[in-house]
């Protein structure tokens, strides 16, 4: 690959913007009327995350990417329109967990 | 050297990018060189083959990409948004980024892969890289 004239990105980066770009694709493929709401967590949880979590935090970072994936699968395989499934426990407290 | 000014200007007009004369006409025998130029210059996603393509980014895709920017940036309409405004220097992070790739393919059709998509930093390289992928398209 030759150098790139974007902002250098280490592989977590990658991973991270790759899984982002792979959700919104996945909710191109769902219904007008899920999409926007598919969108708009995955809008809140990636920005929420960006801003909450440490960039130095690679252990978590890694737990939330290797969770992404398998939401983002859950996403794709199954005809899932419903997003309970999908609203996450957000990092730490904010979120109670079930 | 005549060949070699005259590949100059030819690269030089459209895209409004100048390298210095003397660096390419050292020992700029053949295209490859000139390409050389361009990488030093800080354009390496650009070689010799596709400068044609580059350079035929039609105004109106530029507009089209511009509109999308300003809409997905949500900036306010006083805003200079130019084909070499920086997406970070108006303010986009990696996700805004991803999130303006995205609209730009659904925009034009077209798929835009990951890696490619890392590169596009100004609305110029996205148009470009859009006419790229608009004439690979084949004919739906």
């Amino acid at each position: 690959m030759p150098p790139s004239s974007g902002p250098r990105l280490s592989g977590m980066q990658k991973q991270v913007l790759n899984l982002y770009r792979g959700f919104l694709r996945a909710a191109r493929s769902k219904s007008a009327e899920d999409r926007p709401k598919i969108e708009s967590i995955v809008f809140v949880e990636f920005r929420h995350n960006a801003k909450q979590v440490d960039r130095k935090n690679f252990i978590y970072i890694g737990y939330l990417l290797h969770r992404g994936k398998k939401q983002l699968d859950q996403l794709k395989s199954l005809d899932t329109i419903s997003l309970s499934s999908f609203d996450l426990g957000l990092p730490q407290t904010k979120h109670t967990k079930h | 050297m005549p060949t070699v000014s005259a590949s100059y200007a030819t690269f030089t007009s459209p895209l409004r990018l100048t390298f210095p004369t003397n660096q390419v006409a050292l020992k700029a025998s053949n295209l490859k060189m000139v390409s050389m130029g361009w990488a030093k210059n800080g354009f390496p996603s650009l070689r010799t083959s596709r400068f044609r393509v580059s350079c035929a980014a039609k105004p109106e895709t530029v507009q089209k990409v511009c509109d999308i920017v300003r809409k997905q940036l949500a900036l306010p309409d006083e805003t200079q948004l130019t084909p070499d405004s920086k997406f970070s220097a108006l303010g986009a992070d990696s996700l805004d980024t991803v999130e303006i790739v995205m609209s730009l393919e659904e925009e034009f059709g077209i798929s835009v892969e990951e890696e490619s998509s890392q590169n596009i930093t100004t609305v110029q390289e996205a148009a470009d890289l859009i006419e790229k992928l608009v004439q690979g398209k084949p004919e739906a």
